[in-house]
């Protein structure tokens, strides 16, 4: 029995092998379980090589979990594509087609003993059950439901609700092909057991409020309940989901969706509508965000309140499109000519995007800014049980318009003491004003002085002060006297929880900081933490490791606290955190013993 | 205060703020036709928004007492439709050079004309990038000698009002501030065409113009379209008419769509008033993903 299980499972395209994986995390959150679901692709539209993790615990988990418990390839060669996504060691039970002709001996994972290797048959099973090879993936849930026993009639019922619309004969090959999954895997027991723990089914009152769903959607959902009514952008892997969730739905709230011509004209009709004062947003990944900068300055000179999501692909150019990176840090806090302070906000979970993306609109409103969401493929594509979220306990903020006696005497660009200056908006009487991107005196009008830009440049940078004062989203875990120091941010910190977790288990003493607002670095509330820090990591995935260098721009890292980083696409495991910590446990002890007879 | 008296001059248009222009600019005409039209229509400065990029003709917002953008170059009709979109209550105006238009911002107007966002969209064209001191235009004839086409140009240029006319512009005219009665009756008319309208502008440059380029020989050259008879119902004659940019100074309306179509905007609040009737209240927004569940 376990209560935490990792399966992955890879074919081409017309497989259905995501399909099959959405259905298992359905059944399984409909079964009280904590279901999480990553998918990744190789670039093709339709075929090509599409894979899925799927992980599903008894309790809460932070990430898609390590090495894989349970592998299943209907074919090898787009399986072994997702070598670093799909990790295959010795505890990993594989499944693959016979079809393929691979026998146990010639299993194409050197170096690697799987805890049990199974040729099972799969196409002629599901052709002698189904009569069609279309319903391979309905024959792997059988398997799956039968060696893990996950909920067979919740994986049924939501089979029969995909395939009922499709037709009668469709739906009952399928229901065919699942239950000779099912009876092959009772008659072909694992020499591992892969039994997930059963769980009381929950209540209704348990469940309510209870969902499944991936980042892009909640993060349109959050959108729309921060009051965006305007959204402008441009089709781009992985964030137009952002775009097709507010074309169903926006117009329902009075807004707008311009599906526009170009990633310049998207961001440049948001900024349009939050000139005319609505709140408004924009999605893209890195090549569009390359677009937009020049607009971003503008609306940071203009100081109109804006969010634009990045979800993050692997880079530079065209680069992974379809793949997880967490290489635009850079590009999110310092693209663009010029001196411009720009928040920067990062969810590392379907949960978060919820909160990360209200804080962005409230950030946004508040400070008269544009504000970046840095979502990633792994995240905005991952599905994900999300706990009730209580809408209630969310303040929502709106930009903050001038007075009555203001407007007597309106200076747009007033230079005040928080340097937020009251923000008018076309329609108001007394109000008008020349928005502009070329500086500007308090009044909006151009000045090309340079004791004016000085004294603008200040108001500007005064407003995100209080920013950095925002110590709740920082969020820190673990024995804060702790003298291992792990950072990360991101799709990255999940991992670093779960690591932070069985690194205390083991007796190390580690602590963890994530950064939900990555940008301004809250330099004191670093330093803080990395006091009596005696080494450390900070975890990330991009080449060169950008968070922990712009960290050490600002704040004063200790020496010993060290990058942990690579490329996308190879998404760091628990385990492999783990170790690094342990490693690093191992230098400090070797330090102390060191150290110690050199002082007597 | 006078909007609140409902009766407006031009003079209610007029900010505080010099412009930069040089003297004897045609563009100081340009402003002038737009203050006299906005006093005819009656509507006040502040339900007004007006949107430009980046040249010398795109500080003239700030010239105006309206709500004004001046933004980056070539994004001033993205941002113009946003605005629209986000508040279709205010009269939208949009302004810029031939560069700003037809070179870095050409990407835009054909969008902007599909969709049939009701802006006036107001180019001051002379041809040459006056900003930056002399350089060659879109707009500019093949052979046009400038600092950076100093053997002269070997592009043709870009022929604006037969761009539009084929992008489907409901209104398409051409003025100059050689004649300031046509062009404030040609830019009043524009800003009451119910959708994407569209003047183009014969706005000399003074400083980098060529002589037959400036308002004396224009005046002895321009031909009005309605004294020449022009119908401006007729399309293929609107096309044939635009064919002689840059031959011909033709003043006037070229093209005026007799039924003009259902603006962006409308059909926009058309589909916020059905949709909102099933519309979960915000606060309950994520139950869309129990039904999914």
């Amino acid at each position: 029995m376990t209560a935490d299980i990792v399966i992955g499972m890879a074919g081409s395209g017309g497989d259905g092998i995501v399909s099959a994986g959405e259905s298992l995390i359905n059944a399984a959150a409909r079964a009280g379980y904590h279901a999480l679901m990553t998918k990744s692709f190789g670039p093709q539209i339709r075929g090509g090589e599409s894979s899925c993790r799927v992980r599903i615990a008894t309790s809460r988990t932070h990430s898609p979990g390590g090495a894989l418990d349970l592998a299943v390839a209907l074919n090898w060669e787009d399986f072994l594509k997702f070598g670093s996504e799909l990790k295959v060691a010795g505890r990993t039970v594989v499944i693959w087609d016979s079809a393929t002709g691979v026998t146990k001996d010639t299993l194409p994972l050197p170096g690697v003993k799987p805890a049990d290797a199974l040729a099972v048959p799969l196409t002629e099973l599901t052709r002698a059950a189904a009569g069609t090879d279309k319903a391979k993936n309905s024959l792997v849930l059988g398997l799956l439901s039968g060696w893990t026993g996950i909920a067979q009639e919740a994986i049924l019922e939501g089979l029969k609700k995909r395939y009922i619309k499709k037709g009668e004969e469709l739906w009952a090959a399928n229901e065919r092909a699942f239950a000779a999954g099912l009876s092959y895997a009772k008659e072909h027991p694992l020499s591992v057991d892969l039994r997930l723990e059963q769980i009381a089914r929950p209540t209704d009152a348990q469940s309510k409020g209870k969902i499944l769903t991936d980042g892009n959607d909640i993060t349109a959902a959050a959108a729309i309940f921060a009051g965006c009514q305007f959204f402008g952008g441009y089709p781009i892997t992985p964030s137009t989901e952002i775009m097709q969730f507010l074309a169903r739905e926006i117009w329902k709230y009075g807004g707008t969706v311009l599906q526009a011509e170009d990633e310049i004209a998207g961001v440049a009709a948001a900024v349009g509508a939050s000139f005319a004062g609505k709140k408004s947003m924009t999605a893209t990944s890195g090549p569009g965000m390359d677009l937009k900068t020049e607009v971003l300055g503008l609306a940071s000179i203009a100081e109109l309140p804006l969010v634009l999501v990045n979800v993050q692909r692997g880079g530079p150019s065209t680069g992974l499109p379809t793949k997880a990176e967490q290489g635009d840090l850079y590009q999110a806090c310092f693209s663009g000519h010029g001196d411009v302070l720009r928040p920067v906000l990062a969810p590392t979970c379907v949960a978060d995007c919820f909160d990360v993306t209200v804080e962005a609109f409230n950030i946004a409103e508040t400070y008269q800014t544009p504000v970046i969401i840095l979502s990633a493929q792994e995240i905005a594509q991952r599905k994900e049980t999300v706990d009730p979220i209580d809408t209630s306990r969310y303040q929502i903020v709106s930009r903050q318009a001038p007075t009555e006696a203001e407007l007597l005497d309106y200076k747009r660009f007033r230079n005040t003491e928080s340097g937020v200056s009251p923000i008018s908006r076309p329609g108001i009487q007394g109000g008008a004003y020349l928005a502009a991107g070329i500086e500007h005196n308090e009044a909006g009008d151009p000045s090309a002085s340079g004791a004016m830009h000085t004294l603008m440049n200040e108001k500007r940078f005064r407003k995100l002060r209080a920013l950095k004062q925002r110590e709740d989203l920082l969020l820190t875990e673990g024995d804060p006297m702790a003298p291992i120091a792990l950072v990360s941010w991101g799709s990255s910190a999940g991992i670093c929880r779960e690591a932070m977790q069985l690194a205390n288990a083991k007796g190390l003493r580690v602590k963890l900081l994530v950064p939900l607002l990555v940008y301004p670095i809250a330099e004191d509330a670093y330093a803080r933490f990395f006091q009596g820090v005696q080494a450390g990591l900070v975890v990330e995935q991009s080449f060169q490791g950008q968070l922990y260098r712009i960290l050490r721009m600002y704040v004063d890292v200790p020496s010993s606290v060290h990058s942990m980083c690579r490329s996308g696409a190879n998404p760091f495991q628990p385990a492999e955190v783990l170790a690094r910590l342990q490693e690093v446990a191992l230098t400090l002890q070797g330090r102390v013993s060191n150290a110690t007879p050199a002082q007597e | 205060m006078t909007a609140q008296l409902n009766v407006v001059s031009p003079k209610d248009f007029k900010s505080e703020l010099k412009p930069i222009w040089c003297p004897g600019c045609g563009d100081y005409g340009v402003v002038q036709s737009i203050y006299r039209a906005l006093a005819n229509i009656g509507r006040p400065a502040h339900e007004i928004a007006f949107v430009s990029g980046i040249g010398c003709s795109s500080r003239i917002p700030g010239y105006t007492t309206a709500y004004g953008f001046n933004s980056v170059h070539g994004r001033s009709l993205p941002i113009a439709q946003g605005i629209k979109l986000a508040n279709p209550d205010l009269l939208v105006l949009c302004a810029g050079g031939d560069g700003d238009g037809f070179s870095i911002g050409g990407g835009h107007l054909p969008h902007a004309i599909r969709r049939n966002v009701d802006i006036t969209y107001i180019v001051m064209d002379n041809q040459v990038y006056g900003l930056t001191k002399g350089q060659l235009s879109p707009t500019a004839a093949k052979g046009r000698k400038t600092v950076t086409s100093v053997y002269g140009s070997i592009e043709r240029p870009i022929n604006p009002l037969l761009q539009v006319l084929s992008y489907g512009a409901g209104f398409v005219a051409q003025g100059t501030p050689a004649d300031m009665p046509g062009l404030t009756a040609l830019v009043e008319e524009a800003i009451r065409y119910p959708g994407f309208a569209f003047v183009n502008v014969q706005s000399p440059c003074v400083t980098y113009g060529e002589e037959h380029q400036q308002m004396k020989a224009q005046k002895a050259t321009m031909k009005s379209l309605s004294t020449l008879g022009h119908d401006p119902q007729d399309f293929l004659k609107a096309l044939e008419v635009a064919t002689h940019y840059g031959v011909e100074l033709h003043t006037g309306v070229l093209y005026r769509h007799p039924e003009p179509p259902a603006t962006y905007e409308q059909q926009i609040r058309e589909r916020q008033t059905t949709l909102s009737r099933d519309a979960l209240p915000r606060e309950r927004i994520l139950e869309l993903f129990q039904k999914h569940a």
